[in-house]
């Protein structure tokens, strides 16, 4: 106890594999099946979602984590929480670590905002006398000070979170480990929180930080990661680490579908390429309000026909505008031939100008078969949306066609 | 400063692959007994919340099964109970059993009901069954208050004995765990075992000297059946509870048969707890 370690954490050769294409809650049944080698054996594939990852966080820095979906972030923060445990490799923590992997772990919609102080403080770590110490600022930072008593089933969502936030907020650890709960309630609150983090961080604590929002990661942390695929690329300053983020984002972009390996699903069907044939293609722009065609090419590897083929697509703007799929209106699609086309038109493309992406799902009978990230991006440009000419000039969202009738 | 309460070594934590050594950390338990009164007292509210008739629950229940065995089993069937009015006899059994039933019913779903906050949050798992033991204590009080009620209604002395029952009541609580902390970790690896408690239930109530003396049964088999009857852990705490209080047939020797299989269902259950503990978040 006479040297005090450099580092807060230290994480050497950590590994995770998970075992997919299995249902991991077994059935004696099945235990009894796989004892006795009966009925076909089940596929298991592993799936490595951090891969010998080794680096170190001095104490009092603030560290952020970036990297795309996928990439090992939520595990490598479950890994350190010690909600889950590592395939091999080691993690040494020194400190006193409290980890927000949601804000309200716990919470009972039954239960009044008081009761839920309590029972969400201590699930976070605190003792209920240190939770009765901190109970004022909690409360004052949430602002739901006469709704202490009503059960937080009657909160509004906003509400909900600001005194979920607000409990977390108060914890004071040593370490504190934090996913993406920066993206929750409105943007009066989102600034208080950054605000809260930033102090946290100051204040000499160490920070690690997960988020899409990177203006948060730039302003917050000095230093930090960048994960691809379960790897560690590299471990950098945050502007470093950004740019490199935002490098690996575009390589995938420019590779055509066909060849594209950042995907996942069982490949019985998949996507060989995605195009946006309405607008002004090549440039890949479109006028709000004008009909938008995607075209899917699809590729079965297997002979059966028939199979019940889902697609689906999700049109993303930093978050999620929409998503939609062919069985929303027509049910599954039947394929027989080893190529196929399929289209979607969205007449009048409700958009507002901006650019946007889009993240391509294929299911085959019920099991996700190939998924795709970045597949597509379009830029969508401002026009008039309604006959009237006057286009409403929010950003976020989507525009509605409506009809209105006076009588 | 309240941080500098918290033990020192809680601040330097290693995680590997293959696990944290043979100890049970059940220390780490005591640093986490605000979670377990916390978590206790919101099954408690919720339990009852936006019922009409509240807590009147955990009391109609035990007194209608208590009405039902003193008619079919008091009047019809003419139990002997000896000095002792059928109706005290039975709840007397009652109290223990179904404190017994409660936790392991609510244990053996616990860590299933759980997965949200297992999959958020590192704290040690057992708090959660634990936490279904102590919520049981309040079912365990108001039949408590049943006997009692009845015991001034009878003109019932309490036994001689009555300095045991907190022993009895102990192994009762301990039996319950020990099946409970079993069921919990077994349900996350198999969810057969969902239809194995209710099962249990129903026929431990049965095979469990709740309603009739245990001699009924002991007396009417051969001394291998009596063995397998004892097996039950409920079995001798069940006979020495009641002896406790009512001074009833004191428990016999194979009522210790019964403490020694709640000995080692208990132990047993924690190491195996401990051994599902780690993965408990990638099963559920």
């Amino acid at each position: 106890m006479t040297t005090i370690p450099e580092a807060a954490i230290r994480v050497e050769g950590l590994s995770k594999r998970y075992a997919i294409g299995r249902a991991v809650h077994g059935s004696f049944r099945e235990q009894l099946a796989e004892l006795l080698h009966l009925g076909a054996a089940k596929r298991v594939e592993d799936f490595w979602a951090l891969r010998d990852v080794s680096f170190q966080v001095p104490r009092g820095e603030a560290l952020g984590i970036v990297g795309r979906n996928g990439a090992g972030k939520s595990t490598l923060l479950k890994l350190l929480s010690r909600i889950t445990y590592p395939t091999s490799g080691r993690i040494e923590i020194c400190g006193r670590v409290a980890s927000l992997l949601e804000v309200g772990t716990g919470f009972h919609p039954e239960l009044t905002g008081r009761e839920n102080i309590f029972l969400n403080g201590t699930i976070l770590g605190m003792s209920r006398q240190e939770v009765r110490q901190r109970f004022d600022e909690i409360v004052d930072f949430s602002g739901v000070a006469q709704f202490l008593d009503t059960p937080v089933k009657r909160y509004s969502s906003g509400m909900y979170v600001r005194l979920a936030f607000s409990v977390a907020a108060h914890l004071e650890p040593e370490i504190l480990i934090v996913d993406e709960v920066l993206a929750v309630g409105d943007a009066e609150f989102q600034a208080k929180c950054l605000g809260k983090m930033d102090s946290v961080a100051r204040e000499g604590r160490t920070v690690l930080l997960v988020s899409h929002n990177l203006g948060a990661l730039r302003s917050l942390c000095t230093t930090g990661i960048l994960l691809d695929r379960g790897r560690l690329v590299t471990q950098d300053t945050m502007g470093r680490c950004i740019e490199a983020y935002a490098g690996i984002k575009n390589r995938y972009a420019d590779t055509a579908i066909v060849d594209r390996t950042d995907r996942t699903g069982t490949g019985e069907v998949v996507f060989t390429d995605v195009a946006m044939v309405s607008g002004t293609s090549p440039d890949g722009i479109q006028a709000s309000g004008s009909d938008f065609v995607l075209e899917f090419e699809l590729h079965k590897k297997t002979p059966e026909p028939n199979r019940r083929v889902l697609v689906w697509f999700q049109v993303m703007r930093d978050e999620e505008v929409f998503f939609t799929g062919n069985s929303e209106l027509y049910g599954p699609l039947e394929l027989s031939r080893p190529h196929h086309r399929v289209t979607c038109t969205i007449p009048r493309l409700p958009l507002f100008a901006g650019r946007y992406e889009v993240r391509i799902f294929l299911m085959v009978d019920g099991r996700r078969s190939d998924y795709l990230e970045h597949a597509l991006a379009f830029q969508v440009d401002d026009a008039p949306f309604f006959p009237g000419g006057r286009t409403p000039t929010e950003k976020d969202g989507v525009l509605v066609d409506q009809i209105w009738l006076v009588e | 400063m309240a941080d500098a309460a918290l033990p020192v070594e809680t601040d330097r934590i290693v995680i590997t692959a293959d696990g944290g050594g043979t100890g049970l950390g059940l220390g780490e338990l005591v640093r986490y007994r605000d979670l377990l009164v916390v978590l206790a007292y919101r099954d408690y509210r919720v339990r009852y919340a936006q019922t009409f008739l509240g807590l009147m629950w955990a009391f109609l229940q035990p007194a209608a099964t208590l009405l039902i065995f003193s008619v079919v089993f008091g009047r019809a069937v003419g139990i002997d109970t000896g000095a002792v009015p059928y109706p005290l006899f039975a709840a007397s059994g009652m109290a223990v059993w179904s404190y017994f039933a409660y936790v392991l019913g609510q244990s053996g779903t616990s860590i299933i009901g759980a997965q949200e906050m297992i999959k958020k949050i590192y704290f040690p798992r057992l708090v959660i069954p634990l936490s279904k033991a102590v919520v049981g204590f309040v079912d365990f009080g108001i039949t408590s208050l049943l006997i009692l009620g009845m015991m001034l209604y009878y003109r019932i002395l309490p036994s001689p004995h009555f300095a045991f029952l907190p022993l009895f009541a102990l192994a009762g609580i301990l039996a319950a765990l020990a099946v409970g902390i079993w069921m919990s970790a077994l349900t996350i690896r198999f969810r057969d075992f969902q239809h194995v408690v209710p099962f249990l239930v129903q026929v431990g109530l049965y095979a469990t000297p709740v309603a009739y003396p245990a001699s009924l049964v002991t007396e009417a088999v051969p001394r291998w059946a009596a063995v397998v009857y004892y097996l039950n852990p409920m079995a001798g705490i069940t006979e020495g509870f009641r002896w406790a209080i009512l001074g009833t047939a004191p428990p016999g020797a194979l009522s210790f048969l019964s403490v020694g299989v709640t000995f080692v269902l208990l132990v047993g259950g924690l190491y195996y707890f401990k051994s599902v503990e780690r993965t408990m978040a990638d099963l559920v």
